[in-house]
């Protein structure tokens, strides 16, 4: 599925007490665009980047998607619109340890319909055999932490979504392992046109994205572009 | 119900019927399952989370195993222990003694239990002898022992009639003789004196110069009366020093008739009957003020009928238990979730319905309640075993409980209730905060 433009217009994302944790005033990208988003610890990077897919609860504003203001909808709505065009990666991976890769790749098939789990069972194969996992029958505890981020990848694409949404992917992999990753998740998204929207602090992550932004102080601004 | 219903389900064998209700316990957690996974396949994450916290689960199937099998293999003995005793008076198809307390008398004729009771003297029992339609009438004596094991004196018909053919031997033919009940260690040839008495205060050297030896052994009846020994009355009445129910010129004579002239008395004649309704017209006969006739399956039947109300209670009792500990267990299930509420949490970023979220914490419930309740027909099983065991050696009385139809459904209610408790935690699984579980 290609990758769907994004909106962002006065979001305000509120935690306890009412204290504003995010606020972007207009925020824009592309379909198939890359952008990194960056800033300190505690700035809000992910708690913008969980607001973007419609788990953050206290969110004002508008957050448009291809033309669908995920806002308006219910709980329940949104986590349809997840299932059908959102992929998430985890810092920590967020793998069930007793499962295989290809259990946790093709996750998505536990919960959605017969005629959709079919695909999802398919795609996550063929991208476990793309970035050399493989589909055996070990269990991903006894994975290294690159293998485990690549079943990651493998899960949040296995459902074939426009979006990716990757909260510091490389953090927890050592630079060569980190480097891979970058090239198969750029890769991945590139070749399928997909959006993707990644936090992090690596700046060979950030680099290799179209373009930047800075959260600062729960703030958005556009950061320089990268050529 | 109406009548045409009531009439077909009368109709109905009663497996069916067993497992018409089997069926019918088990429905609302079957219906329960079905409706909560439907569309999904929850199962495939549910193996991951029990081994992920194996040991936790293993404990918590183990309380619930525990809990149900103790309280099937209770019900299960009670019920055990009703059919022993009715089992242990079967033979004993009337018994008329002198006025008192038939349960006294049915403990101490039954099931060997002496108490001292007035006695019958020559003349009632030449009444009973003489009755229509008798065709055992045997008067029994007790209050000696060996080593443990009561010594009843008895005549010969009665000691065919307790045990059919004897598996060893033949029966006592005189004073001095006697016929070992099944589970009695003495070998045949084996002499022995009785003691007078019972247990510690029995007096070994009361009866010096009775040596008995043993020439039969009776086949099991699964009474107290498998570990007696059985000698001929008047070998019992001859040691107290008492006529021993014969003329002097008579005297070698063991068995009926006795001469009332002759009589010691006796606390109890065990009455056969030639059909059902003389053994009432019999028993209506000795009903009298000199005289206590009973039917020991009627006394057993009443006093059964009031265990009825102790068994309702226990049954209360081991479902009140076994629901409160999976309630403690669900307790800790609920604990527990928040041990992988990050995972549940990562199914609903990734689309999960709130429903199949739901159906995984509930599956995950009924697993180990599913599990744990048959663990508990196989820890049930093994305990009826061991208490039929340990009853049987400590009452005499054989008692031979298995699971059967009333625990299977004991388990089916339980199953179905606590899975329906089970809804809770899942319930309670979808009320955390998402991103606080994302986050960790």
């Amino acid at each position: 599925m290609p990758g769907l433009h994004l909106e962002v217009s006065q979001l305000a994302v509120t935690g306890a007490g009412g204290r504003v944790l995010v606020r972007a005033d207009r925020l824009s990208v592309a379909p198939g665009e890359a952008i990194g988003i960056r800033g300190p610890s505690g700035a809000g990077k992910s708690t913008l980047l969980f607001a973007l897919a419609g788990l953050q609860p206290s969110t004002s504003g508008s957050i448009n998607w291809g033309g669908v203001e995920l806002l308006l909808m219910g709980e329940g709505e949104r986590a349809r619109f997840r299932r059908d065009h959102v992929g998430l990666v985890f810092q920590d991976f967020l793998l069930f340890e007793e499962l295989t890769a290809t259990g946790n790749a093709a996750l998505a098939a536990a919960f959605c319909s017969r005629r959709e789990a079919q695909p999802v069972r398919a795609r996550a194969a063929a991208l476990l055999e793309r970035l050399g996992i493989g589909t055996g029958p070990r269990n991903v505890m006894s994975f290294s932490g690159g293998e485990r981020q690549r079943v990651a990848l493998a899960r949040a694409l296995a459902n074939d979504p426009a979006i990716i949404l990757a909260d510091e992917p490389t953090a927890s992999l050592d630079r060569e392992t980190a480097d891979r990753m970058i090239d198969d998740l750029l890769d991945l998204v590139r070749h399928a046109g997909k959006t993707l929207i990644a936090v992090s602090h690596d700046p060979h992550l950030l680099m290799r994205m179209d373009r930047r932004v800075d959260v600062i102080d729960g703030r958005l601004r556009e950061g320089e572009a990268v050529a | 119900m109406p009548d045409i219903l009531l009439d077909a389900w009368q109709g109905l064998a009663p497996s069916l019927q067993d497992g018409l209700v089997l069926a019918g316990l088990l429905a609302p957690a079957v219906l329960t399952g079905l409706v909560v996974t439907f569309g999904f396949r929850p199962l495939v994450l549910v193996p991951s989370l029990i081994w992920r916290y194996r040991w936790t689960n293993l404990v918590f199937v183990a309380l619930i195993a525990v809990s149900v099998g103790l309280g099937v293999g209770l019900t299960a003995q009670e019920r055990g222990l009703r059919q022993g005793t009715a089992r242990a008076a079967e033979k004993f198809d009337l018994i008329v003694a002198a006025p008192g307390s038939e349960i006294t008398m049915l403990f101490a004729a039954v099931y060997l239990q002496p108490s001292d009771v007035p006695l019958l003297d020559g003349a009632a029992y030449q009444r009973i002898v003489s009755a229509d339609n008798v065709s055992l009438a045997a008067p029994i004596a007790y209050g000696d022992s060996h080593d443990g094991a009561p010594v009843i004196g008895t005549t010969p018909q009665f000691v065919s009639h307790l045990s059919g053919a004897l598996v060893e031997g033949r029966l006592f033919g005189r004073s001095g003789e006697a016929v070992a009940g099944s589970a009695v260690s003495l070998r045949l040839g084996a002499e022995f004196t009785p003691a007078h008495g019972m247990g510690d205060e029995a007096d070994a050297a009361a009866h010096a110069g009775a040596g008995t030896v043993i020439v039969g052994r009776m086949a099991a009846t699964g009474s107290p009366w498998d570990k007696a020994i059985l000698v001929p009355v008047e070998a019992v009445w001859e040691v107290h020093g008492l006529a021993n129910g014969h003329a002097p010129e008579r005297s070698a004579q063991i068995g009926p008739p006795f001469d009332p002239e002759h009589f010691p008395g006796t606390p109890a004649v065990m009455v056969h009957a030639e059909t059902l309704w003389a053994s009432y017209a019999l028993q209506s006969e000795f009903t009298t003020d000199s005289t206590m006739a009973f039917f020991p399956g009627t006394v057993l039947s009443r006093l059964h009928g009031l265990m009825g109300d102790v068994r309702q209670i226990m049954s209360m009792m081991a479902i009140v238990t076994q629901v409160l500990v999976t309630a403690g267990v669900l307790t800790g299930l609920v604990v527990l979730t928040r041990l992988f509420a990050r995972r549940l949490a990562l199914l609903r970023a990734l689309g999960a319905p709130r429903r199949f979220v739901f159906s995984v914490v509930w599956c995950y419930a009924a697993t180990l309640i599913g599990g744990g309740a048959l663990l508990g027909l196989a820890v049930g099983h093994v305990a009826t075993g061991i208490l039929s065991r340990e009853i049987s050696r400590r009452t005499d009385i054989l008692v031979d409980a298995s699971l059967a139809w009333p625990e299977f459904h004991l388990i089916a209610g339980f199953v179905s209730m606590t899975m329906l408790l089970a809804l809770l935690p899942a319930f309670l699984a979808l009320t955390r905060p998402v991103i606080d579980d994302l986050r960790g």
